[in-house]
């Protein structure tokens, strides 16, 4: 059975169910911190760990879902496999909720070794989380193989790896998505083992009482949760070489270079979470110096193929700027700049300076917020509106847009600030010395006030698309 | 040198009484560093850290009601005791945990507590620790902005607006499209940026990979400190601490002095969970860190330029009350002893 158009609209759906209540969660923290809500601080940290796991989440399933409908013009992805994909997500979900809201467990989004184990929280939580986990990481794992099976049942693994290209010898065309999409997977399989072999880990220590080794596990968690993140803006920027034809007219080949710069990505993305354990000191000084020169490497293809390449098929082009659009150009704009902040902070020397300071918020939410979610929601946008083809008004979706950017970058702004100043990130309440944390957290509550009106407004303008497209 | 790092305010109260009390309160003293110190000060004019201070806890409250909480805190916090959730009200939300403690070791504790208490009051109060001020006015712009993390902070909103312009000049031109580019010389162009990024890549590795926090084991420390992080707090001793057991036997404490001007290697371990151990200096900077690692022990060395009082924070989140997880640390000269 094939992909069919409600596949990608259940999708969609849960997402905008999904992202306002975990943005008001986010909210929620920056108001604690901005002294507002103090009443309410013993919740911080199990609604940091409900926003952060929801939110690394919710973005790989978006991701995902693009680049399913994305492969379907390709190839077929199984539409039973993504069903079991959606149903495995809601119950992992409600899993993760009960586990945080009736347990209030709080081991954050990368649950650290031993945390999970802490006294804090009833030990009922904590398997539950555990088994939300190994719920999400088994579907996830089973959706991804699906979708490399699509992908080789037309392309052999060189071509789908384009290394025809590199070699220079003849072969077929391979969209670059299709390149993109495969160099991600197969990391992701890297990703999703190295989740499961953490998983089972801690239920190993859980049954036998043997303790793990701290760095082990560590290493594995970041290799599982570093990868995560990156892979869904990796699926999110192949939408956007999909996509960006369609409104300009110029099409974006795979080629030599393209090539290159994908293979590329998939050694240097293994190898960049190094970056994460700067500051374990007993970590070999090698893999430090790993973790720096990978991170810095990866801006290369990032910065020189795919945003120069975006901007040359932009450049005085015929363009509609329509929402759908819109969104996937400053998505990649806002990747840059996350991206930006990122190398900053994997220079080991400067990360002893900015290492958990709200320095590292500060860059993850510029490239999920101002690059991934505006990607996936222009991609979501562009799909919705393909179908419905309801009336679009440009001076609407220019607020739209002007809210969700000038709304994001500001929330942004403050956090770089209170980075750059020293403030720590995930403490519920600031010491007194450091109290010009919370007036950044005020601030970037109103800040988020406004992105959230926007995102509002942008659910109502595809809403409007989706409810149409779904009943068709 | 190494004597001078253990000029320490709480140690004098807490091992002074060492071989001549009572076994009770031998016994009290070891389970109060084991069990209690991570979160209560037991000294006139100490730190306020987690829980209260409990000198003169024994004269404020009843006996059994003392014993119980000791034992049983989660039962009474259950029932609503009155004091149980004033205290819990007062202190952030933060429960007392249970502690796995007998009505022996309750007693123990007790004893040692009304040991202290009697001890302090007979003795003149020391003053109160200096207290770190609070950034106000403009200052609140400038405060933790050290020279490292400015040059950060500027060179990142910098290179971001020249993505900024990029993008805003490539969307501009869209308002006079034409039908095709020139990919020539689009090419020729992404030839000089990729050389020009990575030469800036090659260049700014060159320059900072050498530049790195890690122990040079070819200079030798000044000082040695051991640091033992458990939820929520830290502990310095002058020898190592690998268990729960080793509390009780080794002399500890939870604020410290340092020699300025000398190299001080802190080595950092946990008890427990991943903590972190991140000094800020007096103008609320970062000055060092690392991680503490259950199983493992990272050498962190600092050489600290100027006197003041550094307050010690944990930058790893540790569980639920990580913000409150924070010690002092005084850089004094040797002259000012």
């Amino acid at each position: 059975m094939e992909l069919s158009p409600k596949h990608t609209l259940h999708w969609i759906g849960v997402t905008f169910i999904l992202f306002p209540l975990l943005l008001l969660a986010g909210m929620f923290m920056r108001a604690i911190q901005a002294n507002t809500l103090a009443s309410t601080q013993s919740w911080f940290y199990p609604m940091m760990t409900l926003h952060g796991v929801g939110m690394a989440g919710l973005w790989w399933v978006a991701s995902m879902a693009c680049a399913s409908r994305v492969l379907t013009r390709y190839t077929k992805p199984s539409a039973a496999v993504s069903t079991f994909a959606l149903i495995g997500t809601i119950l992992g979900v409600l899993l993760l909720l009960a586990s945080v809201l009736f347990g209030r467990f709080a081991a954050g989004w990368y649950f650290l070794y031993p945390l999970p184990f802490s006294v804090g929280w009833p030990a009922w939580a904590t398997l539950t989380f555990f088994v939300s986990l190994t719920v999400l990481g088994v579907t996830w794992l089973v959706w991804t193989l699906d979708l490399l099976r699509a992908i080789a049942r037309k392309y052999t693994i060189s071509q789908a790896l384009g290394w025809h290209y590199i070699r220079g010898v003849e072969g077929p065309d391979v969209p670059p998505a299709i390149l993109i999409v495969t160099t991600s997977l197969i990391a992701a399989v890297a990703c999703l083992l190295a989740g499961v072999a953490v998983l089972l880990l801690f239920y190993y220590e859980m049954l036998t009482g043997t303790r793990n080794d701290a760095l082990l596990m560590k290493n594995l968690t970041f290799l599982f949760g570093h990868l995560l993140v990156n892979l869904s803006l990796y699926l999110a920027v192949a939408v956007v070489y999909d996509t960006f034809p369609h409104y300009t007219g110029r099409p974006w080949h795979t080629n030599r270079v393209v090539a290159i710069s994908w293979n590329a990505v998939l050694a240097i993305v293994l190898l960049a979470y190094f970056h994460h354990l700067y500051m374990d000191f007993v970590q070999p000084t090698s893999l430090q110096y790993v973790g720096q020169i990978a991170s810095y490497m990866s801006s290369i293809p990032a910065a020189v193929v795919t945003v120069f390449g975006a901007v040359t098929i932009v450049y005085r082009a015929p363009v509609r700027w329509s929402l759908g659009f819109t969104l996937l150009f400053f998505g990649l704009m806002g990747w840059g700049i996350g991206g930006l902040g990122a190398v900053i902070d994997s220079t080991i020397a400067l990360n002893s300076k900015f290492h958990n300071t709200l320095w590292v918020p500060a860059h993850f939410h510029s490239y999920m917020i101002e690059g991934l979610v505006l990607m996936v929601l222009g991609y979501f946008y562009h799909y919705c509106q393909e179908r419905a083809r309801m009336p679009e008004s440009l001076p609407f979706q220019k607020t739209i847009v002007t809210l969700m950017l000038v709304g994001g970058y500001g929330f942004l702004l403050m956090f770089y600030l209170a980075g750059a100043q020293s403030v720590p990130r995930r403490y519920a309440i600031y010491p007194a010395e450091l109290s010009h944390g919370a007036i950044y957290a005020g601030i970037a509550v109103v800040f988020a006030a406004v992105f959230l009106l926007g995102l509002l407004f942008y659910i109502y303008e595809t809403g409007r698309n989706w409810v149409r497209a779904y009943g068709a | 040198m190494r004597k001078h790092i253990w000029a320490i305010t709480a140690l004098g109260i807490l091992c002074a009484p060492w071989g001549r009390v009572s076994a009770d309160v031998e016994a009290g003293r070891a389970a109060f560093q084991a069990k209690c110190m991570a979160c209560h000060s037991v000294e006139v004019n100490g730190p306020v850290m987690l829980g209260p201070n409990l000198v003169g806890v024994t004269e404020r409250r009843d006996e059994a009601w003392l014993i119980r909480w000791i034992m049983e805190p989660d039962r009474m916090l259950a029932e609503q005791d009155p004091i149980a959730v004033a205290l819990l009200n007062q202190f952030n939300q933060i429960p007392m945990p249970p502690l796995g403690v007998s009505e022996t070791e309750a007693r123990d504790l007790l004893d040692y507590l009304a040991d202290v208490s009697a001890q302090a009051s007979a003795t003149p109060a020391a003053a109160p620790a200096a207290a770190i001020p609070r950034p106000t006015g403009l200052a609140i712009l400038t405060a933790g902005l050290g020279r490292t993390q400015l040059a950060g902070l500027v060179i990142f909103l910098g290179l971001s607006m020249a993505v900024v312009v990029a993008f805003w000049q490539v969307a501009r031109s869209t308002r006079q499209p034409v039908p095709t580019i020139d990919m020539k010389a689009a090419y020729r162009l992404r030839r000089k940026f990729f050389i020009g990024t990575s030469v800036l890549v090659l260049g700014t590795l060159a320059a900072t990979l050498p530049r790195t926090p890690y122990p040079d084991d070819l200079e030798t420390p000044d000082e040695l400190v051991y640091v033992t992080a458990r939820q929520f707090g830290f502990l310095y001793s002058s020898e190592p601490i690998t268990t729960d057991a080793d509390i009780g036997q080794v002399p500890v404490t939870n604020t410290l002095e340092v020699p300025v001007g000398a190299l001080v290697e802190f080595r950092v371990t946990s008890l427990d969970v991943t903590h972190n151990f991140a000094l800020y200096d007096p103008d609320h900077v970062i000055v060092a860190q690392t991680q503490a690692m259950p199983g493992y022990v990272n050498r962190l060395r600092v050489r600290l330029a100027a006197p003041g009082v550094f307050r010690v924070l944990c930058l790893e989140y540790c569980g639920l009350a990580h913000h409150a997880m924070q010690s002092t640390l005084t850089a004094r000269r040797l002259t000012d002893e």
